[in-house]
C-alpha cells in the first residue's frame, strides 16, 4: 500500500496591482558603493512595497550582502539614497537611526545569536533593552515568537546546542519579537538540507500572511527565491539585471539571468599574463 | 632611494594608523561617558546588572590570583629591602621603602599587568569573536548601541575594580612584608604596622588608586579597540588578543613612569 504524499501548504500571494497600490517601505535610489578601488554596487535602484516579499538573488560576490548592509543601515549610502519607512537613513542622526531600527528585524546568515545567552534570552534581548516590559510579559512574548518559528520548548538551550536550521529559526524569532514592519533575512536557506530549507520558506510565507510584514530575502537559492518571492531582483557583479515577478524572471531574455537560474557557470577566458601581473600586484 | 622612500612610507602609514586607533579609543571613551549620563533619557540606560556582572568577572573572580601575587610581591620586597638595607645596617627602615613602593608603585602596576593579561585579553577576544560572528552588527540593527551595551559596562567595571584590587593588594603586600620583616628583625608586628601607618600619607594611597583607575581605563580601551578592529576569522582573534595584552602592558608601564615622574616633580 503506497503512502499518500502530504498536500503542500499553499500560501496567498498578492497580485501585481495590489502590491503596486500599497505604500513603498524601502526605496533605494542610485546607490553606488566601492571597497577601495573595487566598485561592488553600480547605480542600484529598487523599491519594496508594504507586505511584499522581495528576494535579492545573485551569485557569490554579486554584491547581495553589501546591498543588504546598506538596507539595514550598517553602511552609509553614499553616493545614493536609501529610504526605510519613508526616512532617508543617510540623513538620520545616530539616535534617530536607533529609533528607526526598532521597526526592523534582521536575521543574519549565521544567526548571530549571542553565544553567552540561551535561545529565550536571545529572543528577549530586544524586549529587555528597548521595550522595558516586566519579566513575565517578556517571557510570554518570547515564548509566542518561538512557537511561531516552531521552536517552543527549545528556549532553554544555548545556541551551541542548536542545529543549523534551529539557529536560523531562533534568529528569525529574535528578528520578529518587536513586531517589526520590515524583516531582512540574509541567506536563510544556506547550509540547510532541502527539507529544512523548504520548511523555512514556508515559515517566511506564513509570517508574511500572519503579520503583514514586508520581507527582504537575500539568497542564492533559486528554488527558494521562486517559491517565496513576490518579486525577484537579480544582482550580478553589482548591477541589477532584472527586478520582476518570478514568472517573468523565468522567461527573462538576459543570458546572465538564465545562467543564474539554471545554475550554468559562465565561461571565462583567463589571460595568463594578466593573471600573473595581478598576482604580482602590478 | 626607493628603499628609503618605502621606509618613510611605512613609518608614515604606521603613524597614521596609530593616530587613527587612538582617535577611535578617544571616541569610544567619549561615547561611553555620554551614554552613562544621557542613556536613561533616550531609553538606553547603561545597565547596572551588566556593569555588576563585569565587575564580578574582572574584579572578584581575579581576587585569588591577585592576592597571591600581592603576598608574593610583599615578601619579595621585604627580602630585598632587608638584604640591601642590611649592607648599611639600616634594616630597621625597611618599612619605609616597602610601604611607599607598595602603595605608590607595586600594587597599581602589578594589578594592572595582571588584569591586562587576564581581562584585557578576554575583552579583546570576546569583542573580536562577537564582531566576526556578526553579533555586534546584530546589536546595531536591533537598535541597541554596542558602546552602551558592551563597552560602557566594561570600562566602568575596570575603572572601579582595578583600584579596589590595588587597595586589597596594598593590605596583603604590606601584611606579608610585615610578617617577614617583624620575624626577621624580631620586632613586634604591631610596631611594624604602627611605623608603616606613620610614614604613609593619604596622598600616597590616592596616588596608587588614581593610577590604577587610569590603568583600568587603558586596559579596557585597548581591549575594545583591538577587539573591534579584528579581521580574518579565528586567526584574527588570536592576533588581536595578543596585541591587546602587549599594548596594554606597554601602555601601563610607560604611563606609570610618566605619572611617577610628574607626581614627584
Amino acid at each position: 500500500m503506497a503512502l499518500a504524499a502530504p498536500e503542500p501548504e499553499t500560501f496567498w500571494k498578492p497580485s501585481v496591482e495590489e502590491l503596486a497600490s500599497r505604500p513603498i517601505v524601502i526605496e533605494v535610489d542610485h546607490l553606488d558603493w566601492s571597497f577601495g578601488a573595487r566598485q561592488v554596487l553600480f547605480d542600484v535602484t529598487m523599491k519594496v512595497h508594504e507586505g511584499e516579499i522581495m528576494v535579492i538573488m545573485g551569485g557569490s560576490g554579486s554584491g547581495k550582502t553589501t546591498l543588504l548592509r546598506h538596507l539595514v543601515g550598517l553602511m552609509p549610502p553614499a553616493p545614493g539614497k536609501v529610504k526605510l519607512l519613508g526616512q532617508d537613513i543617510g540623513k538620520l542622526k545616530a539616535l534617530e537611526k536607533l529609533e528607526l531600527r526598532r521597526k526592523i528585524g534582521v536575521a543574519f546568515q549565521f544567526g548571530a545569536l549571542f553565544s553567552s545567552m540561551s535561545v529565550a534570552e536571545n529572543v528577549k534581548l530586544p524586549l529587555r533593552e528597548l521595550a522595558h516590559l516586566d519579566e513575565k510579559t517578556m517571557d510570554i512574548m518570547a515564548r509566542l515568537k518561538l512557537e511561531v518559528v516552531n521552536m517552543s520548548g527549545f528556549g532553554g538551550l544555548m545556541p551551541a546546542e542548536l542545529s543549523g536550521g534551529m539557529v536560523k529559526r531562533a534568529s528569525i524569532a529574535r528578528a520578529i519579537v518587536m513586531d517589526p514592519k520590515l524583516v531582512f533575512l540574509d541567506e536563510p536557506s544556506s547550509g540547510l538540507d532541502p527539507i529544512v530549507s523548504s520548511a523555512l520558506d514556508d515559515l517566511i510565507l506564513r509570517l508574511r500572511e500572519a503579520m503583514g510584514i514586508s520581507v527582504v530575502v537575500v539568497t542564492h537559492d533559486v528554488e527558494s527565491a521562486f517559491k517565496i518571492g513576490d518579486r525577484i531582483t537579480v544582482l550580478d557583479r553589482g548591477h541589477i539585471l532584472a527586478c520582476e515577478r518570478p514568472e517573468q524572471i523565468r522567461v527573462n531574455p538576459n543570458e546572465r539571468v538564465q545562467n543564474l537560474i539554471h545554475r550554468r557557470s559562465e565561461h571565462v577566458e583567463v589571460d595568463p599574463e594578466e593573471y600573473l601581473r595581478r598576482l604580482a600586484g602590478d | 632611494m626607493a628603499a628609503v622612500l618605502k621606509f618613510f612610507d611605512a613609518i608614515g602609514r604606521r603613524t597614521a594608523k596609530g593616530f587613527d586607533e587612538w582617535g577611535f579609543g578617544a571616541s569610544l571613551l567619549a561615547e561611553s561617558v555620554i551614554w552613562v549620563f544621557i542613556g536613561r533619557f533616550y531609553r538606553q540606560p547603561v545597565r547596572f546588572s551588566h556593569t555588576f556582572a563585569e565587575m564580578m568577572r574582572f574584579g572578584v573572580a581575579a581576587l585569588p590570583i591577585a592576592m597571591l601575587l600581592a603576598a608574593t610581591i610583599g615578601l619579595m620586597l621585604a627580602i630585598q629591602s632587608l638584604y640591601s638595607l642590611g649592607l648599611f645596617g639600616a634594616q630597621n627602615f625597611a618599612y619605609i621603602g616597602i610601604a611607599l613602593s607598595v602603595t605608590r608603585e607595586f600594587s597599581p602596576l602589578i594589578m594592572g599587568i595582571l588584569i591586562a593579561g587576564r581581562s584585557g585579553s578576554a575583552i579583546a577576544a570576546r569583542l573580536a569573536t562577537m564582531t566576526i560572528n556578526q553579533e555586534v552588527d546584530a546589536l546595531q540593527v536591533m537598535g541597541i548601541n554596542p558602546v552602551r551595551f558592551l563597552v560602557a559596562p566594561m570600562l566602568i567595571a575596570l575603572v572601579v575594580m582595578l583600584p579596589c584590587l590595588a587597595m586589597m593588594a596594598n593590605l596583603v603586600s604590606i601584611g606579608s612584608a610585615a610578617l617577614y620583616v617583624s620575624a626577621s628583625l624580631e620586632k613586634s608586628l604591631g610596631s611594624y604596622i604602627y611605623d608603616t601607618l606613620q610614614i604613609l600619607k593619604t596622598d600616597d594611597v590616592w596616588h596608587g588608586i588614581i593610577k590604577s583607575s587610569f590603568f583600568g581605563l587603558l586596559i579596557g580601551l585597548i581591549g575594545v579597540m583591538n577587539g573591534a578592529s579584528v579581521t580574518g576569522g579565528a586567526e584574527g582573534v588570536g592576533r588581536v588578543t595578543t596585541r591587546s595584552v602587549v599594548q596594554a602592558i606597554t601602555a601601563i608601564v610607560i604611563s606609570d613612569m610618566v605619572i611617577g615622574y610628574l607626581s614627584t616633580h
